[in-house]
Order: C-alpha cells, then sequence, then structure tokens
C-alpha cells in the first residue's frame, strides 16, 4: 500500500510526465550493501539518483541521502533532497527542511570561505609557492564539499603555477577531473585525463595512476557515447585498480567508480561494440579484466552466451539486469542504447550463418522490448540503417539473405564509374573549349540575359520571348 | 553562253585522277566555289524549269559546289526578301519542286565539298527555315536542317550557329524527340580559329583531307559553316536541349546537358542568369535521377555558385524535401507554399514531376527493405488505395524502374502482392552477361572517341597564337642556358607568393 502511494505520489507522476526513467520494479541490489561501496559526493549522488528513480526504495534512499547530506556542507544539495522528499513522502519527518541547521551551515560555511581566501591572501603576500598551492587546493576542497563544483574546479586549475613537482601537477590534475566529474562535463574530464596521462611522472608514480586513469576514461568515453572507447580502456584497466592507494586524496574505487562498475560498464561496453572473435580474445581471454568480471559473474556469463551464439540466452540474463542499470547514476541515460546495439549486433550475428529465416523463429529468439510494435518493424529499421544486410518477406514471413552476384556486380560498377568519369571528362573539355573561345562570363553582368530569364520550361512547353528573336540574318 | 556556264559548272569533278593530292584538290576547290561566286546570278536563271535546267543537269551528290550557288539564287528569287508570306512562290514552299531540290540537296550533298561552301549551306539552312516559319508550319524546317547538319558532320559536334537554329524550332514546336539525333551528340568542339597554313597547305590538314577526324578541323570560325556565335549561345542551345530532353522525361540526359552550363568559367561575380536558369532546373533533375540532391560537378566555379545558389534557396530546399522519404507531405506542403515561384521560374510542371516521381524512389527505397510486400500495407502507409498504387506499380514495371512483378495471392488478407528481385540477373529487369559485356563495350567505345575528341582539340589548342607565344618565351629562357633555369624556377615562385599575400 505504502508503496503504491509513493509510485503515485506527485514527484513520479512529474518524471512520467516528462518522459523521464522510473523503474517500476525493484532491483537485485541491496541498498545498504550496494552504497556501502561509495563514499564521498559520489554515495550522496547514488543515493539520490536511485531515490528519484525507483519508487520501490524512494523512502530509504532519500532517508539515508538526507541524512548523509545533514553531516556535510552541502546545502544546495540538501535543500533539493528535501524538496524532492517531501513529493514523495510529505509525512516523513526528515521531509521538513531543517531551517535552524541551514542558517547555521549558511553561517559557518560564508566564515570558513572567508577564512581560507583570507588565509590564501596572506600565503600570496608571502610568495611561498607551496603555500599557495596549498591555499588554492584547500579553497578547492571547500568549494568541493559544499557542492560549488565550477569553482572547485577554478581553485584547483589556479594550482598550476604554483606546482613545484610533476606529482603535484598530477595530483592537481586528478582533484581538476573529480569536479568536472561531478559537474558531469564529459570532454573536461576526457581532456583532463589526456593531460594526466601525457604528465612526466615516472616508474612507480605513474603505475599507480594508469588504473585510474584508464578507468575513468572508460567512464568518460561512456557518457559520450563512444562505447568502442570505453569498452577499450575498461577491458585494458590492471586490476591493481581494486586496491590501488588513494591518489591526490581520493580513493577512487569509492569515490568515482568501484571495481564491479568497471566490470559492468566495461562488459556492456564490449558486448554493445565488439563481434564474437574480439570478445573472445580481447575480453574473456584477457587475464586483467577478468579479476573486474569474477565481481560480476553474469557480465562474464552474458559474454560468454553471446560468444557461444546464445544469443535470447544472453538477452535474457541482461534483460534481467535491466532495472539494476537504470539505477545506476552513469549507465542509466545509456542502458537502452547500450542494449539496443547489443540486440542488433545479436540479431546481425544471428542472422549471419543463414540464409532465410521465418520470421515468427526470430520473433522467438528475440522478443521483443516494447522499443518496436513488431519484430518486422525492428527488423526493417535495422535494414533501412544499413545494419543488417537482408530482406524481408512479409508474405512468407521471411527473412532472406540477398544473393550476390559479385561478377555482375563489377561489371555495373565499372560502367558507372566509366559512365561518371566520362561525363566528366566531356564537362572538362567543353570548359576547356569555352575558355579557348574565349567564353567566360565577364566581371559585370550582362544585361543582355534577361531576355532568358522569363524563359520556357520543357513539359509546359512555352518558350516566350524566342520568336522575336529570330530574324533574317 | 549558257553551255559555257554549264561546262564551266561541270568542270570540277570530285573524283577526278587529276587530283593527286588532297592539296590539290584543295587549291582547285577554293578555286572553284571563288569562280562560281563571281558568276553574274543572271546565269543561274537561264533554262529553269526545262531540261536544260543547271539544278537537272549537276548532281548534287557529285557537283556539290556547283549545286549550291544555282539552287540559292533560285530561293532568293522565288522567294524574294523575305518580307511577308506573300513572296513565298509555290515552287518553294513545303512539297513545291524547289523546295524538293533543297532538301534533296541537303540529304545527300557530298561532305567534302560542302566544307568548302560553309557559308553557303549555312544560307541554305537558313532559308529552309525561314520558308516553313513563313508558310506557318516551322515543324517542317526540322527534318531537312537535321540532315544537313549530319551530311555536313556525322558527330555534329561542332558547334555552329545552326545547331542553336535547329533547337528552337524544335522546342518551339514542341518536336522533342526530333531533336534527339542532334543533341545526343556531344559539343565537343567550338568553332575556334585555325591559322591558314594549316587550312590550306599542309597535305594532312585541309579541309578536304581525310585523315581529319574531327570536325573541329574544318568547320571553324573562317569556314562559314557558323555565324559568330557567343556563350550566351552556347548556354541558351544546352538549355533549349534540356528542355527537350524533359519534354520527353528523360531526365539523365537532361541533367547531363544542364551540367554544360554550370561548368561555363567565370571570371569574377556570380556567372550570368542562364546559369541560374541551369542550375534551378538542374537540381530539380537530379533529384528525379537519383533521388536526391547531389554536389556540383567538380569543374564548377565554386565562388559564382554561391550567388547562385543564394539565389535559389527554395529549389534546394525542395530537393531536401523530397530525399526525405519517411515524410512524404513534407514534399506537398513545399511545392504548395512555394507554387508561385515556380510558376513565375517556369518550373512548376518539373516541380509537379517531382511529386509524381517521389513514389518511385519510395518503392524503390522499399526494395532494398523487402524481398515482397503486400500493395495493401505500402497503400496503407501512402494514405493511397490499393487499385490506384496497383495501376502506379503496373506502370513502374512496364517502364523498367523497378525490377518486380505483382502477383496475385491466394490467400485473402494479403491480396496483390509486389515481389522484388534483390538479385540483379533475376526478374523482368535482369541482364544476362552478355548484355553487360556489350554495355561495357560499347562503354569503352565511347571513351575512345572522347580520347580521340581530346586529341584533337589539344592539337587545336596547340595551334594557337597563346600556344605559341608560350613556347617561345619557353624556348629562350632554355637557350639562355644556365639563367634558364633561374628563370624557370621564378615562374613556380611567384604564383606562390601571391597566394600568401592574400
Amino acid at each position: 500500500m505504502a508503496a503504491n502511494s509513493i509510485d503515485q505520489s506527485p514527484f513520479f507522476q512529474g518524471k512520467r510526465s516528462r518522459a523521464e526513467i522510473v523503474v517500476k520494479d525493484p532491483p537485485k541490489f541491496d541498498l545498504e550493501s550496494y552504497v556501502s561501496n561509495y563514499d564521498g559526493r559520489t554515495r550522496i549522488h547514488r543515493l539520490h539518483h536511485i531515490g528519484s528513480c525507483s519508487p520501490f526504495l524512494a523512502l530509504e534512499a532519500y532517508r539515508t541521502a538526507i541524512t548523509e547530506a545533514k553531516k556535510g556542507k552541502n546545502i544546495k544539495l540538501y535543500l533539493s533532497l528535501v524538496e524532492d522528499f517531501a513529493k514523495i513522502s510529505p509525512s516523513d519527518p526528515l521531509a521538513v527542511t531543517d531551517s535552524a541547521w541551514v542558517d547555521k551551515k549558511k553561517r559557518d560555511v560564508k566564515e570558513e570561505q572567508d577564512k581560507l581566501e583570507h588565509e590564501l591572501k596572506a600565503y600570496k603576500n608571502n610568495l611561498i609557492k607551496e603555500s599557495i598551492r596549498m591555499g588554492h587546493e584547500d579553497l578547492g576542497h571547500f568549494f568541493y564539499a559544499t557542492g560549488n563544483f565550477a569553482d572547485a574546479q577554478k581553485a584547483y586549475m589556479r594550482m598550476r603555477e604554483h606546482c613545484t613537482s610533476s606529482k603535484h601537477i598530477a595530483d592537481m590534475g586528478l582533484r581538476v577531473t573529480l569536479a568536472t566529474i561531478a559537474q558531469q562535463s564529459w570532454l573536461q574530464v576526457h581532456s583532463g585525463l589526456v593531460k594526466i596521462d601525457a604528465s612526466q611522472l615516472k616508474g612507480e608514480d605513474k603505475a599507480k595512476l594508469e588504473p585510474i586513469v584508464s578507468a575513468v576514461t572508460g567512464l568518460a568515453h561512456m557518457a559520450l557515447g563512444s562505447f568502442r572507447d570505453a569498452a577499450t580502456s575498461f577491458i585494458h584497466t590492471s586490476p591493481a585498480y581494486l586496491n590501488v592507494e588513494p591518489a591526490a586524496g581520493i580513493a577512487w574505487q569509492r569515490e568515482a567508480l568501484s571495481g564491479n562498475d568497471v566490470a559492468v560498464y566495461g562488459g556492456l561496453c564490449a558486448l554493445a561494440s565488439m563481434d564474437r572473435v574480439e570478445l573472445q580474445q580481447m575480453v574473456l581471454s584477457n587475464t586483467d579484466f577478468r579479476n573486474f568480471l569474477e565481481l560480476e559473474p553474469h557480465i562474464r556469463r552474458a559474454i560468454t552466451l553471446f560468444c557461444n551464439s546464445k544469443y535470447s540466452a544472453c538477452l535474457e540474463v541482461l534483460e534481467s539486469y535491466r532495472n539494476d542499470y537504470l539505477l545506476d547514476v552513469y549507465l542509466s541515460s545509456r542502458v537502452s542504447e547500450i542494449y539496443n546495439n547489443i540486440r542488433t549486433k545479436s540479431i546481425v550475428q544471428y542472422f549471419i550463418p543463414f540464409s532465410c529465416v521465418t520470421l515468427d523463429e526470430m520473433a522467438d529468439k528475440f522478443q521483443p522490448t516494447g522499443d518496436y510494435a513488431s519484430i518486422e518493424t525492428e527488423l526493417e529499421d535495422m535494414i533501412n540503417a544499413g545494419v543488417l544486410d537482408a530482406r524481408i518477406d512479409l508474405v512468407d514471413r521471411l527473412l532472406i539473405c540477398p544473393s550476390t552476384d559479385p561478377r555482375f556486380e563489377v561489371h555495373s560498377n565499372a560502367l558507372e564509374m566509366a559512365e561518371s568519369y566520362d561525363q566528366t571528362l566531356r564537362l572538362r573539355l567543353s570548359r576547356i573549349n569555352m575558355l579557348s573561345a574565349g567564353f567566360a562570363v565577364p566581371a559585370e553582368k550582362g544585361s543582355k540575359m534577361d531576355a532568358f530569364m522569363g524563359g520556357g520550361m520543357g513539359d509546359g512547353g512555352v518558350l516566350r520571348n524566342l520568336g522575336s528573336k529570330l530574324g533574317l540574318s | 553562253m549558257s553551255g559555257e556556264v554549264i561546262s564551266l559548272l561541270l568542270s570540277f569533278q570530285p573524283d577526278s585522277p587529276e587530283f593527286k593530292s588532297k592539296r590539290e584538290y584543295d587549291i582547285q576547290a577554293r578555286r572553284f566555289a571563288h569562280d562560281i561566286a563571281n558568276l553574274s546570278p543572271q546565269h543561274f536563271a537561264r533554262g529553269a524549269d526545262t531540261s536544260q535546267d543547271i539544278l537537272e543537269i549537276c548532281n548534287p551528290a557529285v557537283n556539290t559546289i556547283a549545286y549550291i550557288f544555282p539552287l540559292q539564287y533560285r530561293i532568293a528569287a522565288a522567294g524574294g526578301t523575305f518580307q511577308s508570306p506573300k513572296h513565298v512562290s509555290d515552287q518553294l514552299k513545303p512539297g513545291g519542286a524547289l523546295w524538293n531540290k533543297a532538301v534533296n540537296f541537303l540529304e545527300n550533298a557530298d561532305p567534302i565539298q560542302l566544307r568548302y561552301v560553309g557559308a553557303e549551306w549555312r544560307k541554305l539552312c537558313t532559308y529552309i527555315e525561314q520558308v516553313a516559319r513563313f508558310t506557318g508550319t516551322p515543324a517542317l524546317a526540322i527534318s531537312p536542317i537535321r540532315s544537313g547538319m549530319l551530311r555536313l558532320d556525322p558527330t555534329s559536334g561542332t558547334f555552329t550557329s545552326v545547331h542553336l537554329q535547329f533547337i528552337r524550332i524544335c522546342v518551339e514546336t514542341r518536336s522533342y524527340a526530333a531533336a534527339n539525333p542532334i543533341l545526343d551528340n556531344y559539343i565537343h568542339s567550338l568553332p575556334g580559329s585555325i591559322p591558314q597554313v594549316v587550312r590550306e597547305s599542309l597535305e594532312f590538314s585541309v579541309p578536304a583531307s581525310d585523315k581529319l577526324t574531327n570536325s573541329g578541323e574544318f568547320i571553324h570560325a573562317k569556314s562559314g559553316h557558323s555565324d559568330k556565335i557567343s556563350l550566351p549561345d552556347l548556354q541558351e542551345y544546352y538549355l533549349l536541349g534540356s528542355h527537350a530532353y524533359i519534354g520527353q522525361r528523360q531526365w539523365a540526359k537532361a541533367m547531363r546537358l544542364l551540367e554544360h552550363i554550370l561548368v561555363t568559367p567565370v571570371v569574377t561575380g556570380v556567372g550570368n542568369g542562364l546559369m541560374l536558369e541551369a542550375y534551378k532546373k538542374w537540381v530539380l533533375v537530379t533529384c528525379l535521377v537519383h533521388g536526391t540532391a547531389k554536389p556540383l560537378p567538380r569543374t564548377t566555379n565554386t565562388s559564382a555558385f554561391k550567388g547562385i545558389k543564394a539565389a535559389s534557396k527554395a529549389y534546394d530546399a525542395l530537393a531536401d524535401a523530397f530525399a526525405d522519404l519517411s515524410n512524404l507531405p513534407k514534399l506537398r506542403a513545399q511545392i504548395n507554399a512555394g507554387r508561385d515561384t515556380w510558376a513565375e521560374d517556369g518550373n512548376l510542371g518539373l516541380v509537379n514531376q517531382l511529386a509524381e516521381n517521389q513514389y518511385r524512389f519510395y518503392v524503390a527505397r522499399l526494395s532494398r527493405t523487402f524481398s515482397a510486400i503486400p500493395v495493401s500495407k505500402i497503400a496503407a502507409a501512402l494514405d493511397g488505395t490499393v487499385q490506384n498504387l496497383t495501376t502506379y506499380l503496373e506502370g513502374l514495371i512496364a517502364n523498367g524502374d523497378l525490377n518486380a512483378s505483382l502477383e496475385q495471392t491466394n490467400r485473402p488478407e494479403l491480396g496483390v502482392v509486389l515481389r522484388f528481385y534483390p538479385d540483379p540477373t533475376k526478374g523482368p529487369l535482369a541482364k544476362t552477361e552478355k548484355q553487360q559485356l556489350q554495355a561495357l563495350l560499347a562503354q569503352t567505345e565511347r571513351t575512345n572517341l572522347l580520347a580521340e575528341q581530346v586529341k584533337s582539340a589539344d592539337y587545336r589548342l596547340s595551334l594557337t597564337k597563346e600556344y605559341i607565344e608560350h613556347i617561345k618565351r619557353v624556348n629562350k629562357k632554355a637557350t639562355q642556358g644556365g639563367g634558364g633555369g633561374d628563370a624557370m624556377d621564378m615562374q613556380f615562385e611567384e604564383p606562390l607568393e601571391e597566394d600568401l599575400m592574400q
């Protein structure tokens, strides 16, 4: 009953009317243990996302999130959480804004900001580079904690000219990256990571950073929709990521994306962008990535099924986890795209060995997802998009592989090409002839032409003004 | 006296063994033409309508030069000065004795001798046209002029003012198909200037030489076959030619002809009105050929086309709507919205063709997706009735636009079914390997011919003053020894520097 009232609450009603994601069914994971994998901003962020997407987990997620938020300095976040929650469960004690806390926090934050800025000014007067750098860093941390990510990024960027070692530069880069991830400006994330990767760190320091850079690069690629690049980055992430020491004071596997996330994101992106041979060689036989896949055995199973051409089973496995992925903060907006890619690829791969398949068989193997009215329409779209090379026979309800005649094709292409070259050459010769005869449209517009402007047209066959031009010569 | 004239007229026999070389023939032919031109016209009038008539004694196929002068004199006499239709005598009217003689001459004259009487030949064509016009039947002039053109130059590829006269009559009288034998031939040469020494004293390049492979070598600025022509004349020919093709719904040919206007060299500025006109038609016709707009031919002047494109945005938008097969009503809406524009440009008929032809591309797209589809399903997508659509599809199949067939199934829920043939070697439009091979061979032949035409154009370019001066300069530099190298380098560097300056 309670769940139903939440589902029907104004908040979710509003989301549905805006056609935003609302996950109806309960997910497979346990919220508490899931969230316990994360720390810092991403923890509340994830809770917020889950709460706002799943009516089933909304109460629990918002309650935890609001409690957590109150521990921090991010007033904006707290206020927006409470606002949402009030729409979901107005009677809950946590749904009422704690204005005393808000006022106090506002004052505290103002004070702290003044203090930090003052300190920074003092450092600047002293002209000690290291102090100035740390002053900026403190200010950056402060802005980050208050949820002012743009200013945090700016503060971190100002550290650049006061950095004295390449380690400082790399740390600064990582900080900037975290701030840009929080803003979800993925292009900046990507360019920042490229800079870190190109930094002059050597030996152990570099080795420590590598897994982080490659995992976060994968995330940026995935968020930008380039799944192939994302997959490559993820599957080449070293298993050291799982227990890498905090870099720049950030425990990446807790504050950005966990090892499980790497496995899921990497596995899905690979499924969406690679063919069977590549999946076998680059994903399943990849000893580095195996460590990640062990964390998420169903992803491994899905990939194995795909490699063994059991596409419907593979899709079934993935489908059962769709809800979980919709609740993942980074994956949710890409899930349907990734799933569609995998589905399309499965259909293409499935059809390769056949010359002819009945549509009913196809519909049976690939249960319609609801995006299309029927398997025919889906196949039709795939063929029109050039993904699937086949023809549909709506009479006998068959999917047919078009027979090709390479010899005929070569001949036809040769003819076509010859004709187009022929015409190109003719046009060139025409132009040369005109040039050599001194025919060129002069710089000034000839008024003579106007007589023809009213010209005729073929089908009507009306040709005005021409008769009058014919006189005795 | 009359006998003397006749013996003079018959004195030039092209097959005479006296002509040991083409050069001699050339000298004789020119002298002969000159002599006859200087004869007093009264001589030609003698014995008319008797057995002693010069036009009866001379054979147009043998005594071509001798024949054309009296013929012309007679026509002029019979038609007076073409002041009014009344002056045209019955003899000259189509079907009259003199008309028939003129037609017979154009059809059967000796092509080699015709090369020496260009001006007279052109005048004859003009007379024919004028007579036909004065008698109110301009279409009757088409066939004789066409025969005359092909007799003089079987390739009809050197542009003359007669080409323009010809196409004007064809389009005016809507005799589009009659223009095809000329229009189908590529204009590979424009009459240019050929140095006198080449024209008159070289064995292999005198007009009479049978070594001349290209009509551009005997139809030139001085030969008289063409009046002085200008760029608008040439463009008008192409434009009217495209009208003729459009009238026959031969879109691809129309498109190719229009492209010749698009490549017109432009010094600066935006080109001329004919180019604008041609571009608009070209956009529409390209759609009818390919189903979508295509980039301009590579040889066009891009800066000039900025202006032209800006002035024909409505057409580009129309092409976009045409290519958008998933939104068929868009094209209808565009056509209605711009109705005044199309009508004003005289393109309304062509625009309506777009509406008609869009279904053709829609069905063609279906053929890339389906191998068989019930007609009722297509009809539902197009908001049409099965009956109409079936008729339309039958038309497409009959025209050879679609490699498919219509089948009646025994299942009532499917009704008539359209079955495509994805394999190009099957179905009603199937081509056998042999047909393909023939097409390839024909193309090879065309290409070889084109290569000859290019060679000839190259040769004629090498005869121009500009080229000879260029060669002189190059040679001069080469003979200056060491300094020559530097001078050459300068030539390459200068344009580079200019580029940098810009």
